[in-house]
């Protein structure tokens, strides 16, 4: 009830916000100020942005949950009249149905579409890698979120509003320490870049900081649905931890297995594992515990405002960590516009790079970017069996 | 090592539960059909919807799944293959029109899964059954696993069985072997071809639900990943030998087991599948399938 309550009132704030700016967009455009850095006088009436995300496919999960928080962030955006009273951003939705050659030939036709100012990229990193040099090639701003891996951002045109999860994974060495795990064992999917850079680099490379070696490491692939046998491989080590980097279903796969298999020490994940992807493994997901780059759970002004609006569009919805990356993701652009004062490709791009040097205040805290990169510290969650809770904030 | 042999002997179980019912059809009535994987899938999902609504035990779930799976089977070929026959201008075009029919009306249901749970993993955890795991001097087992090998085996062995000495496995043996000839000789090859995929659907139901206990999880995708290893499995032991699809589904299990046992995991597909490649390139038919019986 008083979160109901909350949330009127920081709508009831939101609104009185909304006015100000509209009062002060008004100002300007009375002032005559016609193209100046900061104007939004002479942007269109309509400004597109095409989201490129999997809707359907293993992936679609993130997929859907990013394009809710680019619902969230563009209807703010639009109410707040913040690029000016008469221009409203309009967010355009295509499936890549988790398929890299689908989000590549998107990515083309929104370059050669002169409508779209920008994209919204796949969260997914395989399709990312392929739409990345498109984009950047063309010079059309594209921004990602989620997808991590190397070859994501590659040049000006590129932008990520998602830390690396190599850049936050090592938050999770304190857990390692404070769980005395020695000995590790990691099973990890190598046909993800991500998981595979984690699994075959930063983990190991906390071994000297946390206190443990890593005594068998394990790759599986796309086609493995069952992990009895990497399981007892990992386990015939005797491991004091074990890390299961997977995708989707296969984790909580992986967990009942691993604790059919008897295993019942210390557990540790990753992101791949939220959006309730542990539910069907039930008590025996217990435990689970990986780093996230943003959990509801962490209670800060900046996020309890964004779960407010979310909860406004979609009640009774909890915001994933995919749909507070899309909303803050959504400001980057809208940011950038407003910056850049015309919606040309290149200009935004130069708006959205002003804005990243600058950083901002997002769902996700406070942003801070190296060059077109976000970095954030990340938080360690972990499943209790039923819902994420915060370890550590 | 007797660890990884159960697991080894475990998931060949599952390549063949699967495995048996798309042979079963590719074998006999030559359908081979690429929406198995689809059907194996949407079996599972209805029987997860409705233990979602009401807490439903082993058998139970077995049984719907099972009976979706007849059901679904039966239509897609009502529906879908019956009408591609009809049309097709020879049995080559026939094939080859039921192969691209199958990966269409898979799309399907795989689309009204993923729809649902917006590609979410989907249990039985609402299922009064709870998987138990026994300790055997060491080596771990659980009650499913064990279900499934047990029912694999009978499966496996008992269609084999069925297809070599009852009337109706005769008969149908008989299409695989000449489908205008059997017809000469007064088989029913309508009635038979129904009654081949709804054991075929009914299989598939019964591999989804007991896959799902298994791993916890499927996602609607699932079915598309099993789908290329039960491909290989039949191609290894030979189109039209059910003794082929059951050894061909073993050898495929151990040999992954052995290569992720004793490498990083990473040469797992690129083994399996390059056995595959060995057995077409020095017995063409596979290990125990014979060359009358390939339809041409």
């Amino acid at each position: 009830m008083s979160g109901r309550l909350g949330g009127l009132l920081r709508g009831g704030t939101a609104l009185f916000t909304a006015g100000l700016l509209l009062t002060a967009a008004a100002c300007g455009d009375s002032a005559g100020d016609t193209g100046s850095s900061g104007s939004s006088a002479s942007l269109p009436s309509e400004i597109k942005v095409v989201s490129t995300n999997p809707e359907t496919g293993a992936a679609a999960f993130a997929g859907l949950a990013a394009n809710k928080g680019y619902e969230v962030a563009i209807q703010e955006i639009n109410d707040q009249h913040y690029l000016g009273a008469n221009t409203k951003l309009v967010l355009d939705k295509q499936d890549t149905t988790g398929k890299i050659q689908t989000a590549a030939s998107q990515a083309t036709s929104a370059v050669a579409d002169k409508s779209y100012t920008a994209i919204f990229g796949s969260v997914s990193s395989q399709e990312s890698v392929a739409q990345a040099p498109i984009a950047d090639k063309s010079k059309m701003p594209i921004i990602f979120t989620q997808a991590g891996s190397d070859g994501v951002v590659i040049g000006d045109y590129t932008f990520r509003v998602t830390p690396p999860m190599s850049s936050y994974y090592p938050k999770i060495a304190d857990y390692i320490k404070a769980q005395h795990i020695t000995k590790l064992a990691i099973i990890y999917a190598a046909w993800t870049p991500t998981l595979k850079e984690i699994g075959e680099k930063t983990l190991p490379g906390l071994a000297s900081q946390a206190g443990f070696t890593v005594v068998s490491s394990i790759g599986t692939q796309q086609t493995t649905q069952d992990f009895t046998a990497p399981i007892s491989q990992a386990l015939a080590k005797q491991p004091d931890g074990i890390a299961i980097l997977q995708v989707g279903a296969a984790n909580p796969t992986a967990m009942t297995q691993l604790r059919q298999a008897g295993y019942k020490g210390p557990v540790l994940g990753n992101s791949g594992a939220s959006a309730g992807n542990l539910t069907p493994a039930g008590a025996n997901g217990a435990g689970m515990t990986w780093v996230v780059d943003y959990s509801s759970q962490n209670k800060t002004e900046s996020s309890d405002k964004f779960v407010a609006l979310y909860q406004k569009k979609f009640p009774s919805e909890t915001p994933l960590n995919y749909a507070a990356e899309a909303y803050d993701a959504a400001w980057l652009l809208a940011r950038g516009i407003k910056e850049a004062g015309s919606a040309d490709r290149t200009a935004i791009m130069q708006g959205m790079k002003k804005t990243a040097s600058a950083g901002f205040t997002g769902a996700m805290g406070q942003l801070k970017f190296e060059g077109n990169d976000l970095r954030l510290p990340g938080v360690v969650v972990q499943w209790d069996g039923t819902k994420e809770i915060l370890v550590t904030g | 090592m007797l660890q990884d042999l159960i697991n080894a002997v475990a998931l060949g179980s599952i390549y063949l539960l699967f495995a048996l019912g798309m042979s079963l059809a590719w074998g006999t009535i030559g359908i081979l059909n690429f929406a198995h994987g689809s059907i194996f899938m949407f079996s599972a999902f209805t029987a997860y919807l409705i233990v979602n609504a009401v807490k439903l035990p082993l058998v139970a779930v077995i049984l719907i799944a099972a009976i979706a799976g007849a059901v679904m089977s039966v239509a897609v070929q009502v529906l879908a293959f019956e009408p591609i026959l009809r049309r097709a201008k020879d049995s080559r075009a026939a094939e080859m029109q039921i192969l691209i029919g199958g990966i269409g009306v898979a799309g399907v249901p795989l689309a009204i899964a993923q729809h649902y749970t917006k590609s979410n993993p989907f249990g039985f955890t609402n299922s009064s059954f709870k998987v138990d795991t026994f300790d055997l001097g060491g080596v771990r087992i659980t009650s499913v696993q064990i279900i499934i090998i047990a029912l694999a085996l009978v499966l496996g062995v008992g269609i084999a069985r069925w297809l070599q000495v009852s009337r109706h496995g005769l008969a149908l043996r008989s299409i695989g072997v000449d489908p205008e000839v059997s017809s000469i000789m007064g088989v029913d090859r309508r009635r038979l071809a129904l009654t081949t995929m709804t054991i075929a659907g009914a299989l598939a139901g019964l591999a989804g639900a007991l896959l799902t206990y298994n791993l916890g999880a499927l996602t609607p995708e699932s079915g598309e990943t099993l789908i290329l290893k039960a491909f290989a499995a039949i191609v290894v032991g030979g189109v039209g030998s059910m003794a082929g699809v059951v050894v061909g589904s073993y050898v495929l299990a151990i040999a992954e087991t052995v290569v992720l046992t004793q490498t990083s995991g990473l040469w797992v597909d690129a083994v399996s599948f390059g056995l595959i490649f060995l057995v077409l390139m020095f017995r063409t038919q596979g290990l125990f399938g014979r060359r009358e019986v390939r339809r041409t």
